[in-house]
């Protein structure tokens, strides 16, 4: 089943005018269920334009975006995904338990059915001591866990991200993406992720999916087979051979026309975008 | 200890003044009608201390019901007004304008039009005067917004109203208390001087000034130090208000 199908998007801001910019264009991309999808690219890439398309804070210019099989309007009112920010974006004046059961008093579940469900997403992030605790008594990992519980908390078939570790220490990150990944494969959720970071996605990922600026559009997908992931998957040569691929595929954004992909130059390419790191 | 070194520092400066002011008046021969002693202010306030309490607790009745009706009407006209932009644009001005006008000069004109034992015309200056530092400032409030916040709310598809109880207004809420600090001392010193100018005479303002007439100065000052007890207790009031209405700020330190 596909929980996510984008075709033919394009996506122009401020169309006729003067300062007209031309964010996406003609962007395909389908997730299948349970699929962990990274968008990577450079600034202005349209990353964070294509997931705000799909959560339908943004209306395409042309084209359709299908969210678990309904129209993404449609798909927004019935809460059919979660969504999570580079910033937490939690309410000071809400307990910890009380902002993720925010979600849930929007769609008028009962208060003894919102406090169950948001403890069981609060064990889920490890934070169940905190449910009291406001945001501001939390660091930064900690409100990060929360704004993920939150979106977690109508149990959608699909979760949006938007850089959501960008703001943290490396250890914080590396520690929120193992949480991560384990969350997302006991609910079953689908992801789609954006971030900047290549060994970001490709230890969350099964695809990568990779784009380019001006008009932001999709240039590559690189397929990520790491099987289970754990802490030695990130000393693995498969990880490196996939982040290699990744970056390469990047690189390629700027140099497809002219270099022929798969000619002899690629040993040179690598070896000249390891340096390059 | 800690709550002791922040009360003695002003303590401390307080009485040192008061000190002073005596030795000025008494080295200085100072006469009583331009500035009388403290001991003898203090001794005015202790003979007349039932009529001071009397006369306080009806002029903090008036600030107090004028300052609830201003700053509850405040508030219901910022949320409409941060609902409408153009409404929000148009007021703002018009507040600032309307609040450089002596609002207390309203005090002889509203006398009239009630009977001369009411107590509504000072509660309406009151809640004028108290009216617009909470509207100014709780509009500013409501209409900060954190982006993330509104793209979250739009995510769950929440209805304008919603955003507005849920989000706007606890967001705006130390905003509405900076307005609610602003007019708490405001209201007091509007429901005092608004006795200056006619109506029922049984607050705090009216006995100042029939105490003035009588060239009884150190019992209008007693009525004075009364005033300035009521504005402080005022003051307080709010800011005890502040930390129950928003529990996650002073949580903070802990």
């Amino acid at each position: 089943m596909t929980a996510l199908e984008v075709s033919g998007v394009s996506k122009v801001f401020n169309k006729g005018r003067r300062d007209e910019v031309s964010a996406l264009h003609d962007v395909d991309l389908v997730v299948q269920s349970g699929q962990f999808v990274s968008l990577i690219g450079p600034s202005g890439c349209g990353k964070s334009t294509l997931l705000r398309l799909i959560a339908d804070l943004i209306q395409p210019t042309s084209g359709t975006v299908t969210v678990a099989g309904k129209p993404a309007r449609r798909a927004r009112l019935d809460q059919e995904y979660g969504i999570a920010f580079q910033q937490a974006g939690l309410f000071d004046w809400r307990t910890v338990r009380r902002n993720v059961e925010l979600p849930l008093e929007l769609r008028g579940v009962n208060r003894a059915e919102r406090k169950a469900r948001a403890e069981e997403m609060l064990v889920l992030v490890g934070l169940e001591e905190f449910a009291g605790h406001y945001p501001a008594q939390l660091s930064g990992g900690m409100q990060q866990r929360v704004a993920i519980a939150r979106a977690l908390a109508v149990h959608p078939p699909l979760l949006l991200m938007d850089e959501p570790f960008g703001a943290l220490d490396e250890m914080t990150r590396e520690r929120l993406q193992a949480e991560l990944l384990q969350i997302c494969a006991k609910t079953g959720t689908s992801t789609v992720f954006v971030t900047h970071s290549i060994p970001e996605a490709v230890f969350l990922s099964d695809r990568v999916v990779v784009m380019s600026a001006r008009p932001g559009r999709i240039t590559d997908v690189v397929e990520v087979d790491l099987r289970e992931r754990t802490e030695a998957t990130r000393q693995s040569p498969g990880f490196f051979t996939a982040i290699t691929k990744v970056r390469r595929a990047l690189r390629g954004t700027k140099a497809a026309e002219s270099t022929e992909p798969g000619g002899p130059a690629e040993p040179g390419v690598s070896a000249e975008v390891l340096a390059d790191s | 200890m800690r709550w002791l070194r922040a009360v003695a520092p002003p303590l401390v400066v307080g009485i040192a003044m008061l000190g002073l002011w005596e030795l000025v008046v008494r080295v200085g021969r100072i006469a009583p009608f331009i500035l009388p002693a403290p001991s003898a202010i203090g001794e005015q306030l202790w003979l007349d201390r039932d009529v001071v309490l009397e006369a306080g607790l009806a002029s903090g009745a008036n600030a107090f019901v004028g300052l609830l009706l201003g700053a509850a009407l405040a508030i219901l006209a910022a949320l409409v007004a941060s609902r409408l932009p153009l409404l929000a644009d148009v007021s703002v001005p018009v507040a600032a304008l309307a609040n450089a006008l002596p609002i207390i000069a309203l005090a002889p004109i509203l006398n009239n039009m009630f009977d001369s034992t009411s107590s509504i015309p000072r509660r309406i200056v009151v809640a004028i005067v108290a009216f617009f530092p909470v509207f100014v400032n709780t509009l500013r409030g409501l209409r900060e917004v954190h982006p993330i916040h509104q793209e979250l709310m739009d995510s769950y598809a929440a209805s304008g109203w919603t955003f507005a109880r849920l989000v706007r207004l606890p967001g705006a809420l130390p905003f509405v208390f900076t307005g609610l600090r602003q007019a708490s001392s405001l209201a007091v010193i509007a429901a005092v001087v608004s006795e200056y100018f006619g109506g029922l005479q049984d607050g705090l303002g009216s006995r100042i000034t029939s105490a003035a007439a009588f060239t009884a100065y150190p019992r209008a000052w007693a009525y004075v130090v009364g005033a300035c007890v009521l504005g402080l207790i005022f003051y307080l009031a709010t800011l005890v208000a502040e930390r129950f209405a928003m529990p996650w700020r002073s949580r903070l330190a802990s």
